[in-house]
């Protein structure tokens, strides 16, 4: 089994290209994450995140058949004043204890998440809350990109069981 | 079409900036301010350094005044486009003249382009352009005089004059050994043209553009400009703009301005409203 996590950011589109790139980093690692994938890979993601699904899938080459699903979800979008949805001030703790789940593969602490929470913050974990009936309890992810460039707290990781 | 301007080749989609340097002691908007060699190049970093792709080096300014002959604009020019061009060896360089004899010497020193302001007064410039691979620009000028102000000049329909006139030019210039690729239209605006028939050219622009050939428009700081305003020169800049973005909608390609910056901030902007262009740099909504 092979899981791939990526935030489902629309600035990643083609249809929304700009001369220069404002998530250049980011995209390199959500295409360096995503050509680990098998061929035949299992989406799990809201509409937006299928689309982006849609785009790294076809842009990155992928070879084998290896089970593989590529998860679109991220953390909190207002982690800051400038965020796209203004400071809430408990976006930073909330994306604190989901990015430790995520790093050290606390599938209960996945399972559990505080959706309502989550939704208040503008957080996309319907999508990651699956991770907990996919990961072994304990797998350790490699984490290719974390950060919060524009305010949205995006993890970038992939997990080879 | 891919536009070949001497040694430069552009993509079709591209705009230019066509800065203006004038070797003149007396044209209407610097009143002489590059009068002197060393302004002039001066002029010519700073253009180059606010992005400008071509320079158009003129050495008589458009409007009647002291004779100059051709001696005199060859002194004024011709060892000065050597200078540029030993200095930018890649910087597309136009020469604004009408003379087949200063368009040779300016060939010589390295010119790129021929930006004939007169419409073809003299016949032999397209020979000239053929022999050193140099781009021509085929302006519309109505059949007036060279140097003289329109006066009482009336067309029954001037767009399809301009089409007719400036595709006529281009195409003689192809037969005497032009290439299709490095000629350019341009509608001349006040040349041998009232302030109606320039806004109505304005207005039209869309017109020339979809004659095929790559357009050329020449709105900086004109009569137009200042007698739909009723302001001075010195005071035409919003005017200006206002015109180049109603130009730039239309598909124009070349923009000969005194204003670099503010002229590639409208042409760029007006790209990207029309979809030719993609935002430099997108997040607001997208992260």
């Amino acid at each position: 089994m092979r899981v791939v996590l990526v935030p489902g950011v629309p600035a990643l589109l083609p249809e929304y290209a700009g001369v220069t790139d404002p998530v250049a980093d980011l995209r390199g690692a959500c295409l360096d994450a995503v050509a680990s994938l098998g061929t035949d890979v299992t989406v799990v993601g809201d509409p937006q995140g299928e689309r982006v699904a849609a785009y790294l899938l076809a842009a990155a080459d992928r070879t084998g058949d290896e089970a593989s699903v590529l998860v679109v979800g991220n953390g909190s979008a207002r982690r800051t004043e400038k965020a796209p949805g203004h400071l809430d001030e408990r976006a930073v703790a909330f994306d604190a204890g989901l990015g430790r789940a995520l790093r050290e593969g606390d599938i209960d602490a996945l399972g559990a998440l505080d959706r309502d929470l989550a939704a208040d913050l503008l957080a996309v974990v319907d999508p990651i809350v699956t991770l907990a009936g996919l990961l072994p309890s304990g797998g350790r992810g490699e984490v290719l990109y974390e950060d919060d460039p524009f305010g949205v707290r995006y993890w970038v990781m992939r997990w080879r069981g | 079409m891919t536009l070949r301007l001497g040694r430069q080749t552009f993509p079709d989609d591209a705009t230019l900036m066509m800065a203006i340097v004038n070797r003149t002691p007396d044209s209407f908007y610097d009143k002489g301010a590059t009068w002197a060699e060393d302004s002039a190049f001066d002029r010519v970093a700073q253009v180059v350094d606010q992005g400008a792709e071509i320079v158009d080096i003129g050495g008589i300014k458009a409007a009647p005044g002291a004779e100059i002959d051709v001696d005199e604009e060859i002194r004024r020019v011709g060892s000065f486009v050597g200078r540029v061009r030993a200095a930018y060896p890649d910087l597309v360089i136009s020469v604004d003249t009408w003379r087949a004899e200063v368009a040779r010497a300016v060939c010589l020193e390295g010119a790129d382009v021929l930006n004939d302001a007169w419409g073809g007064a003299d016949p032999t410039l397209v020979d000239v352009a053929a022999e050193h691979g140099a781009a021509l620009i085929c302006t519309h000028t109505g059949g007036v005089q060279v140097r003289t102000r329109p006066h009482r000049i009336e067309y029954d329909d001037v767009v399809a004059a301009a089409i007719t006139d400036t595709v006529a030019y281009a195409e003689r210039a192809m037969a005497a050994g032009v290439p299709r690729e490095s000629l350019v239209i341009d509608p001349a605006h006040d040349f041998g043209k009232n302030t109606f028939h320039s806004l109505e050219i304005t207005r039209r622009l869309a017109e020339m553009v979809a004659t095929g050939w790559p357009v050329l428009v020449s709105l900086s700081n004109k009569d137009f400009v200042g007698e739909s305003l009723d302001l001075p020169v010195g005071e035409r800049l919003i005017g200006t703009l206002a015109a180049t973005a109603v130009c730039a909608l239309a598909g124009a390609r070349i923009y000969r301005v005194h204003e670099v910056v503010e002229t590639r901030q409208v042409v760029d902007m007006v790209a990207t409203i029309a979809g030719r262009r993609p935002p430099a740099r997108a997040i607001r909504g997208l992260a």
